[in-house]
């Protein structure tokens, strides 16, 4: 959907414009350096009272990456055993799920949880394959809104790596490997104050994803003169 | 903005029923498909499988109309045609239509 209006934007525009969540990575390894300057960029994101209540783990060893993706799967399985209501047979599960729902809506969310079972059944990679995998953990004993900070630092990393022909994708699953009594934990040598909050996976895409394409458009109520005028 | 009824906020929508959620859709132009399958890898919700060699929306769809497949099709075969809604306590408020990046300039003002 290239157009006319590509030249007239700014450069940051069309970046932000373009990025597509990618799924499907070169076996080709990101140099350090271009994940050293990617971090960079998060470190000087905004956040409440300048508290910066981040703590990034790059990951870069397939091992790790393997393993924290086989904790995930178990966890997946499990929980979609559980509370999968998509298709449920029984009285008592849909009622006992639907009662979940209203006390974590976000987190059995109907999305989600069609992810949960793709990942469960083998068929969603959690980190895609992707060569480098950053963690982003928050400082729990943050201002404000630390998951929120963690979330502003990302997308700045996010936006760097597009604008270098790198492809990203978010990554939440990964929080079940932190949750709970994990080794992962252990192994990675994480505790209080620190608490998953997101990850990121950066890789070289194959093929070209980065491309605009449609979106839903959002009520915008705009108040101006005394008056209101809402528009999409 | 749109409102949620007590009634509405109090019904868990069925997944499995397509009136109450309704799913993302796209469409695949099957004269310009190569099967190159480069939108299948993309798809995050499994919901584009290979059918005679085409790429194809699979029997039950749950897509969100990310777009990842639209973006990344060499052929310019698929476009995106509805957006996802859902009723009750997941409704979705607030959304108008499908549209590409819109610019606006100075005469915009």
């Amino acid at each position: 959907m290239a157009n006319s209006w590509e030249t007239e934007r700014t450069e940051t525009e069309n970046v932000i414009l373009k990025r597509r969540s990618v799924r499907y990575f070169q076996k080709k390894q990101v140099p350090a350096y271009l994940i050293k300057r990617i971090i960079e960029v998060g470190r000087f994101a905004p956040s409440a009272g300048n508290c910066q209540p981040w703590k990034f783990i790059v990951l870069r060893d397939p091992e790790i990456i393997a393993g924290i993706t086989q904790t995930v799967i178990k966890k997946c399985q499990a929980l979609s055993k559980l509370l999968d209501y998509r298709y449920r047979k029984s009285f008592l599960q849909k009622n006992i799920v639907n009662l979940l729902i209203r006390f974590m809506p976000n987190d059995l969310h109907p999305v989600p949880f069609g992810a949960a079972t793709l990942i469960a059944q083998g068929k969603l990679k959690l980190f895609h394959d992707a060569p480098t995998v950053i963690l982003i953990f928050k400082d729990v004993r943050g201002i404000g809104d630390p998951s929120l900070d963690c979330g502003i630092a990302g997308q700045n990393m996010v936006i760097a790596a597009h604008s270098m022909g790198l492809g990203t994708c978010w990554v939440g699953f990964a929080k079940l490997a932190f949750t709970g009594k994990s080794e992962w934990k252990k192994k990675l040598n994480i505790g209080y104050p620190y608490e998953f909050s997101s990850s990121l996976v950066i890789g070289y895409p194959v093929g070209r994803p980065d491309k605009m394409v449609p979106r839903v458009t959002t009520a915008v109520d705009w108040y101006e003169d005394g008056a209101k005028k809402t528009f999409y | 903005m749109d409102k949620i009824s007590f009634r509405e906020k109090i019904k868990i929508p069925r997944y499995d029923d397509p009136i109450q959620i309704k799913m993302g859709l796209i469409k695949i132009e099957e004269a310009l498909c190569n099967g190159c399958q480069l939108c299948i890898r993309a798809c995050p919700a499994n919901a584009i499988l290979l059918k005679d060699k085409k790429a194809h929306l699979s029997n039950i769809p749950e897509c969100m109309a990310c777009g990842d497949c639209v973006a990344i099709c060499p052929q310019e075969a698929i476009t995106l045609v509805k957006n996802y809604k859902y009723t009750g306590y997941f409704k979705t408020i607030d959304k108008g239509d499908l549209q590409p990046p819109r610019f606006y300039g100075v005469k915009d003002d």
